[in-house]
């Protein structure tokens, strides 16, 4: 029957197949709480295609479709609160379909706390301060809205990195757990670019925050202009 | 953590922020040490490895999401975290004896892990005991959870179980950590700075 199939359309003059292979690309979670897997299609075999995601829990048998195709964008699929479970692995298919047959991806096994990588701080802000006539930057953020750091599920440690617009190094700092982070000798005059990521106690770095931009004084020439009269 | 006489004075955040700091690390060498055998596995050893479900530990019953977690009393996360630390007591012992014979490029550096491992175990579980003492009685409570499996005489079988062990170990002191750090922040509810 399926024969028959390909032969119809081959007679017509144009080349059909099943769909190509897809594959699983990458899967994440932000907060150990949901995660969202991606996949990259195979060719469509110049028919149309659907794609399905298929998962099996550890310790169960029972296969389940994806719960979410639209959350998370095109070739997606996105498992909330009520789906995400953790320290259970997850076998994970993907299979493509179109009127010639099904093709399967390779499975992936994977574990949340494995694939957690936070969104990027947020409400980063930069404030000219001052300490004895000395000029310096404070740089503050605040945790990802959607992680949870107050009870302790995930813990965030920050980074920063600033440089003076036009140059090519970032300088980077550490800054622990802190939200607080205070930049002292930095050069006079000249617009500074300040940026901030964290990561999670056992996870990947973050995106860089959106840059904030700040204008820091020309401290030096004053003071020397001040010794010179 | 500290000495028995010492620890009295010393509050209950600050014994939580020790003991989670161990955990922390005990996870990451885990995590380092998962990679470090990796880079030397047989393809086979992937597909004859047993199921998560057959590591020793998997009988006991721990929260699976954030929600079921934040609901366990302070004295029950804390049981559960000393009754997986003493579930891996024996099984340390076991992956330290074999590490010194694995048919491994990277055995002596497998090897000094390991031991490092149980290093931080030991002090974590000291330092339980302290911190569990001046808690509910409920965190006495260990469930015991013997680990009877042996690691095989020929290569793969050796690298296999080897890498599975750890795996396990790896989950379980992931949970560890979790629980602590959970408890941490519920002690530190007074700094909020702190979490």
């Amino acid at each position: 029957m399926l024969l028959l199939l390909v032969v119809t359309l081959h007679a017509r003059g144009t080349r059909y197949s099943p769909p190509g292979k897809p594959a699983l690309t990458s899967c994440r979670s932000p907060e150990k709480e949901t995660f969202t897997c991606w996949w990259k299609p195979g060719s469509d075999g110049g028919l149309p295609t659907t794609y399905a995601l298929h998962y099996r829990k550890e310790n169960s048998d029972t296969v389940y479709e994806c719960p979410d195709y639209h959350t998370a964008g095109e070739n997606s699929c996105f498992f909330n609160k009520n789906d995400t479970s953790i320290w259970v692995n997850y076998n994970i298919t993907v299979v493509a379909t179109n009127k010639l047959g099904s093709t399967f991806s390779d499975p992936v096994d994977i574990d949340v706390v494995y694939i957690v990588q936070p969104n990027p701080p947020e409400k980063v802000s930069v404030t000219l301060m001052e300490d004895r006539g000395m000029p310096f930057l404070r740089v503050s953020w605040e945790p990802p809205r959607k992680a949870d750091t107050r009870s302790g599920w995930i813990t965030l440690i920050y980074e920063i990195r600033i440089k003076l617009d036009g140059e090519n190094d970032w300088e980077m700092h550490p800054a622990g757990q802190q939200k607080l982070f205070n930049i002292f000798g930095l050069r006079s005059g000249g617009t500074y670019l300040v940026q901030v990521r964290c990561k999670p106690d056992h996870g990947f770095w973050s995106e860089w925050s959106s840059t904030s931009y700040i204008r820091f004084p020309d401290y030096f020439q004053r003071e020397k202009s001040v010794w010179i009269l | 953590l500290c000495m028995v006489a010492v620890c009295g004075a010393i509050p209950i955040t600050d014994l939580l922020d020790r003991a989670s700091q161990h955990s922390d690390k005990l996870h990451s060498l885990s995590t380092i040490l998962t990679q470090e055998l990796d880079s030397h596995f047989p393809p086979i050893g992937r597909v004859i490895m047993p199921r998560p479900s057959m590591c020793h530990t998997s009988s006991l019953e721990t929260p699976t999401d954030k929600d079921q977690a934040l609901q366990v009393s302070e004295a029950n996360l804390m049981s559960l975290a000393r009754s997986l630390l003493q579930a891996w007591m024996d099984p340390l012992v076991v992956l330290s004896t074999s590490a010194h014979t694995l048919p491994h490029p990277s055995r002596n550096s497998i090897f000094n892990k390991v031991q490092e491992l149980q290093e931080h175990s030991k002090n974590l579980g000291d330092g339980l005991n302290i911190v569990s003492g001046k808690m509910d009685p409920m965190a006495q409570t260990i469930s015991y959870l013997p680990y009877s499996n042996n690691i095989g005489q020929d290569k793969i079988s050796k690298l296999t179980n080897f890498q599975f062990l750890l795996s396990c170990f790896r989950r379980d002191s992931h949970k560890i950590d979790s629980f602590l750090k959970v408890l941490r922040c519920r002690a530190a509810k007074m700094q909020p700075h702190l979490c």
